[in-house]
């Protein structure tokens, strides 16, 4: 496997991870934490989903950064966050005004400025 | 029920409502959120201190001695657990919030773990960096401006 398909894995794989999170733990309002809130997360496939593909995540992550410049594969991390709102609108309905496109934007940009030389 | 205080009953007390509550949580969300972040920030930078004080010799050539002798630095160790933490902090914030809406909030983490590498490790910041973290917070801040949504 390449360098570069290993990165481009990990951020799309980061990406869906995030979706199967929210997807296993849902909406509430309750303004409590219980222990048997935590305790029931194990017995969601969604989060488990999430723990597996946040791990390969990661690991893919450092195979890429150990033959990539960090200073090239940082900036590519913003785009997760694209792929993130389309995969939340696709697969959750979320409902995203154009405003926060525009916040996603901009804080793409920002993590570009970030991690350039 | 209604609170005592040294003068009898608390008169001015209102039971909360289910919105009051609803409200709280979510106030509490965003409290996470950037519980999560900065925990997260200082675990990579304690890591990243335990990772200078590793000492690596000869016997560890090999890359699973190499990480034997890192998971075993006590602050990186310790790095780890305060991640660990900012996980759970995480998990709770996406239980209260769109995903498309914490998700590029986690953005503030690169604007932590620069400040901090400047303040911790020496680490200098070149100008556009600076600008850099300067148009996350701003594209953060519009975030919050443009709506949470989420569980309401």
């Amino acid at each position: 496997m390449t360098a570069s398909v290993a990165l481009w894995a990990s951020i799309l794989l980061n990406g869906v991870a995030q979706v199967f999170l929210k997807k296993g733990v849902g909406h509430s309002n309750d303004d409590r934490v219980t222990g048997q809130w935590w305790l029931s997360l194990l017995g969601s496939g969604w989060v488990w989903c999430w723990f597996f593909s946040f791990i390969a995540a990661t690991a893919l992550w450092l195979l890429a950064l150990s033959k990539l410049d960090i200073s090239y594969a940082f900036p590519l991390l913003s785009t997760g966050f694209v792929f993130v709102a389309i995969l939340s609108r696709v697969f959750l309905k979320e409902a995203i005004s154009w405003r926060r496109w525009v916040s996603i934007l901009i804080i793409c940009i920002g993590v570009v400025l970030i991690a350039g030389k | 029920m209604t609170p005592e205080t040294p003068f009898g009953p608390d008169t001015n007390f209102v039971e909360p409502t289910r919105a009051v509550q609803a409200e709280r949580a979510f106030q509490l969300a965003d409290i996470a959120v950037l519980g999560a972040v900065l925990l997260a920030a200082s675990g990579h930078l304690m890591i990243k201190a335990g990772l200078n004080g590793a000492i690596f010799a000869a016997a560890h050539a090999t890359s699973v001695g190499r990480l034997v002798i890192c998971l075993t630095q006590p602050l990186v160790v310790l790095g780890l657990s305060i991640y660990g933490l900012g996980t759970a902090m995480w998990i709770f914030a996406v239980s209260k919030r769109d995903i498309s809406y914490v998700f590029p909030i986690a953005a503030l983490n690169y604007v932590f773990v620069t400040v901090g590498g400047m303040v911790l490790f020496d680490e200098s910041i070149p100008t556009k960096r600076w600008i850099g973290i300067a148009v996350v917070v701003l594209g953060v801040a519009l975030m919050q401006s443009a709506g949470r949504q989420g569980a309401r």
